[in-house]
């Protein structure tokens, strides 16, 4: 006889066994976060508090609607919410640094302890096995390469211009930092390493697989109300944005990005300095 | 009754736990597959059982010929392999290392071929639309890229089979290029479609809704219709839409030919007398092997192919086998994939729906008011948040708060793809890296550059895009540019100094070695080039048939056109669907 899926009733595991091994709330004891890097509520002013489920869609659970997903994906997404893959790429002091690293890429500082989303441990499992998307740019080392090398430019040029490592950076000192390497402008202090390896190309690097790790956790899917697996049940709402009985509608909120931060311009700039060619991602035509 | 919402209809899915191989959750790999021993000297070796090689590996053991595919990846089994899910799909694509350059440097990997059974049909969108009449001759009309050794009246009736084999829905009326219908009813509207509807039709562009896809709109024999899950790019576990894995290839096992998987060539053998006698391969053990055959075709994409040739080179062909002319790896061609997004106020929730569900041809030609030749075509894309995400990364320098708002209204945005066409340039080429993969193959290195005529098309098309997304009602407009649809690197001609084959595959300098998968195309139009890519393969094949025995025995090149074997169709499928267009 086969042994039925198990999939969770109720309370699921993952909740009552928060298991990230990497997550800033680790790192910094469980210490409250400092207000200064928490998103602000624009009808209040006041700093938002750390939530379960942040963005549009309340109570929106994709994980809830495992039973009606095939056997194959359902032990696909539970590996990924219950298996948090081991540091054994990066060093410990990497490590660290990876680790704010990843907070600025895809911060998550209003997501509580238990529902943040590991990032870096799925970037480690990557660079450890070796995985590559199938390409490099002939003016970057490999990418396990590309991603230490980085790590010693962004130490360089914090010591370089601040005379601190970039771990003893004030937030805001960390995030205008990473924001010139973002804009193809990094700060003097690290030329040797951006002469091996375009910025613009480490950035897009590190951005591509920060979203990917993100996004592609449940989590991330109820924040931003997508629908998740779908087979083999059906949409059969196509048309004009209107949910399926299992999803929920948008109930928006307005909110600017916290004030140590500059990863969230008023006026986005559009594609000014030049990404070319982004990524190889297939998600098109 | 009372229905149970929470629950599903007839309960949950489980993993299969009977031993047959799956191929949609209805049909199953139905009989026990042939084995050829490597030194049973077989009739024909295909190396790559992606789009070309699956049609071509039906046909021929349907012809009667001993057959086998060697293809690098798995033979898969759709429920057991095969996730919903964006970041569990990345083994379908080929993400061996590929090394890029140029000015204007490409990325593979999900971007571009397949790996495994099917190959880039198995996470392919399927549009299907056919080539123009004017795609065939673009040399003569524009005097830029090159001429077709054949036309499209040639490769018309094998367009007709393909979208009956696959088979292709889509409107009853197709009014661009050599106009026709479709069998298959069009499929609903998703947001997507529905923007791109609106704006043309504000514009008065004339727009195609619900294909031509080759997804099945109603269920056919043991393929259930398509659930509107909008994962066709990881693979569709519904079998709802085509790859050639669920479509062609149980027929050819059915039939006699091996499908030997996890084989990955490394070189492929020059005997005596200027004639192929085999491929060294690598078996799913990771040990050297070779198998004899009496013929080999190529079938590897756009990138691997000429990978390959480039690597068999040898005495008598130093510069790699079948490449006297030096054209083997040049004037490959990418299309122009910029996608342009919009932001909506009302949700568009674009995860629904295939990606791939409504376009416009309406700028397909060339048009002498604009300062270029030859024109693109504009399709419905539906990125999941993956893959959104990157191209809210490439089109607007998201990334930290900016990245986590934006993606908060993933639901509020549309995109759509431009697809235009870029000329085939001879600098525009695959060589071999120094670098060298597990099995110690040097790596291909690729370099890509943008001309003068192809800028001018990118920019125009992305600015009509925009225009259009405007018009549908979009209050913010991006745009990120990159491309899609690697072709050409080993193509066909009239003239063996400038060409790498012949109009039936077969290479000028070999009489036993041919060519048949997206590598052979000369031009590439803007349409999306699968359906192109197995209707050639369909006419290959026919002659591979008609001329056996010649191409086993001789060196002859008889260059009559093969009957059309329509009695070669999978069956169930020839005269199958409604017509509603003669
Ligand atoms: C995201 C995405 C969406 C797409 N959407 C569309 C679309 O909507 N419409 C469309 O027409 N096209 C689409 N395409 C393109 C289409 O998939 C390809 O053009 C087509 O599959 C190419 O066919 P082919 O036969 O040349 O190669 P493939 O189908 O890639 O087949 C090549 C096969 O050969 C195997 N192989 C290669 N080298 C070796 C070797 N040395 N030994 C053994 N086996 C080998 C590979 O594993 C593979 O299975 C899309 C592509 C992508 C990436
Ligand atoms: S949208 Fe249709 S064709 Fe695409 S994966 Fe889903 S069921 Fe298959």
């Amino acid at each position: 006889m086969p042994r039925r899926q198990r999939h969770w009733a109720g309370r699921p595991p993952y909740l009552e066994r928060p298991h990230f091994q990497f997550s800033s709330a680790t790192l910094n004891g469980a210490r409250p976060v400092n207000p200064e890097r928490l998103p602000i509520d624009l009808r209040t002013g006041a700093p938002m508090r750390s939530r379960s489920q942040p963005g549009y869609y309340p109570g929106y659970c994709t994980l809830s609607q495992q039973k009606f997903w095939d056997a194959a994906t359902r032990e696909t997404i539970r590996k990924r919410v219950e298996e948090t893959p081991p540091i054994r790429f990066f060093t410990p002091g990497e490590a660290r640094l990876m680790e704010i690293l990843c907070e600025h890429m895809m911060p998550q500082n209003d997501r509580d302890a238990a529902h943040k989303i590991p990032v870096l441990p799925f970037i480690d499992e990557r660079l450890f096995h070796k995985k590559t998307p199938g390409y490099r740019f002939e003016d970057m080392p490999p990418d396990w390469d590309a991603y230490r090398l980085g790590l010693q430019a962004i130490e360089q040029m914090s010591r370089a211009n601040h005379g601190r490592g970039f771990l003893e950076l004030s937030w805001r000192e960390q995030d205008e930092l990473l924001k010139l390497i973002h804009d193809g402008k990094p700060m003097p202090g690290a030329e040797e390493i951006w002469k091996r390896m375009p910025p613009h190309r480490y950035w897009g690097l590190v951005i591509q697989d920060c979203v990917e790790m993100y996004y592609s956790h449940p989590f991330a899917w109820d924040e931003i109300g997508f629908g998740g697996p779908a087979y083999p049940r059906a949409y059969i709402r196509l048309e004009g944005g209107e949910p399926e009985p299992w999803e929920v509608d948008e109930k928006r909120y307005e909110w600017k990005a916290p004030p140590s931060c500059v990863s969230d311009p008023v006026e986005p700039e559009i594609a000014t300095h030049k990404f070319h060619p982004p990524h190889g991602q297939g998600g098109t035509h | 009754m009372n229905v149970d919402l929470q629950q599903p209809i007839g309960g949950e899915f489980e993993a299969p736990h009977d031993h047959e191989h799956h191929l949609g959750p209805m049909q199953r790999l139905d009989s026990p597959m042939r084995r050829f021993r490597d030194d049973d000297e077989i009739d024909y070796l295909v190396v790559g059982v992606g789009s070309a090689g699956g049609v071509l590996l039906q046909r021929l053991a349907r012809g009667g010929f001993k057959v086998v595919g060697l293809e690098a990846g798995p033979f898969w089994d759709t429920e057991r392999d095969w996730v919903s899910d964006e970041k569990g799909s990345h083994k379908l694509y080929w993400e061996d290392m590929r090394i890029t350059g140029g000015t204007d440097p490409l990325t593979f990997g999900a971007n571009n071929s397949g790996k495994g059974v099917g190959g880039g049909s198995v996470h392919w969108a399927a549009f299907t639309p056919r080539f123009h009449p004017s795609d065939f001759e673009v040399y003569t009309r524009d005097g830029l890229g090159a001429d077709w050794p054949i036309s499209y009246w040639d490769l018309k009736p094998y367009y007709e089979l393909l979208e009956l084999e696959m088979p292709v829905a889509g409107p009853a009326q197709f009014p661009w290029g050599d106009p026709h219908g479709y069998a298959y009813g069009a499929h609903p509207m998703g947001g997507v479609g529905d923007t791109l509807i609106d704006g043309c039709t504000r514009l008065g562009i004339r727009v195609s809704a619900g294909g031509p896809v080759a997804i099945l709109s109603g269920s056919r024999n043991d393929r259930p219709h398509c659930i509107y899950r909008g994962f066709c790019i990881q693979g569709c576990k519904v079998g709802a839409k085509a790859s050639t894995l669920i479509t062609h290839v149980p027929d050819a096992i059915r039939n006699g030919a091996e499908v030997r998987s996890l084989s990955m060539a490394s070189r492929i053998e020059l005997g005596k007398n200027n004639r192929v006698s085999g491929v060294h391969y690598f078996n799913r053990e990771g040990r050297a092997r070779f198998q004899k055959a009496k013929a080999v075709i190529v079938s590897g994409y756009a990138i691997e192919t000429p990978r390959l040739l480039l690597n068999s080179a040898c005495a008598e062909y130093p510069n790699g086998l079948a490449n006297s002319s030096d054209t083997v790896g040049r004037y490959l061609m990418a299309q122009a994939g910029t996608v342009v997004l919009g932001r909506f106020d009302q949700l568009i929730r674009m995860y629904k729906a295939p990606p791939a569900h409504a376009l416009t041809e309406e700028f397909y030609e060339t048009d002498p008011k604009r300062d270029f030749a030859r024109g693109f075509a504009i399709q419905t894309v539906g990125p999941l948040p993956i893959a959104f995400a990157k191209q809210m990364m490439a089109a607007r320098g998201a990334w930290g708060w900016g990245m986590r708002r934006v993606m908060m209204d993933y639901n509020h945005w549309s995109a759509w793809g431009v697809l235009g066409e870029i000329l085939p340039w001879p600098e525009n080429r695959v060589t071999l890296s120094v670098e060298r993969d597990e099995f110690g193959i040097r790596i291909p290195h690729i370099s890509f550059n943008l001309h003068d005529n192809d800028k001018k098309l990118i920019d125009w098309a992305q600015k009509k895009t925009e225009e259009i997304m405007r018009a549908a009602g979009a209050t913010e407009v991006l745009h990120e540019a990159r491309y899609a649809h690697l072709v050409g690197a080993a193509r066909m001609g009239s003239d063996p100094a400038t060409s790498v084959c012949d109009k039936f595959g077969r290479t000028h300098d070999i009489a036993n070695l041919f060519i048949c998968d997206g590598s052979v195309l000369p031009t590439q139009g803007s349409a999306n080039p699968g359906l192109t890519i197995q209707a050639l393969a369909a006419r290959t094949a026919d002659y591979l048939i008609s001329q056996g025995a010649t191409i086993f025995n001789s060196d002859k090149r008889d260059m009559t056109p093969p009957p059309i074997r329509r009695h070669l169709s999978p069956p169930g499928t020839h005269w199958k669907g409604v017509p509603r267009l003669a």
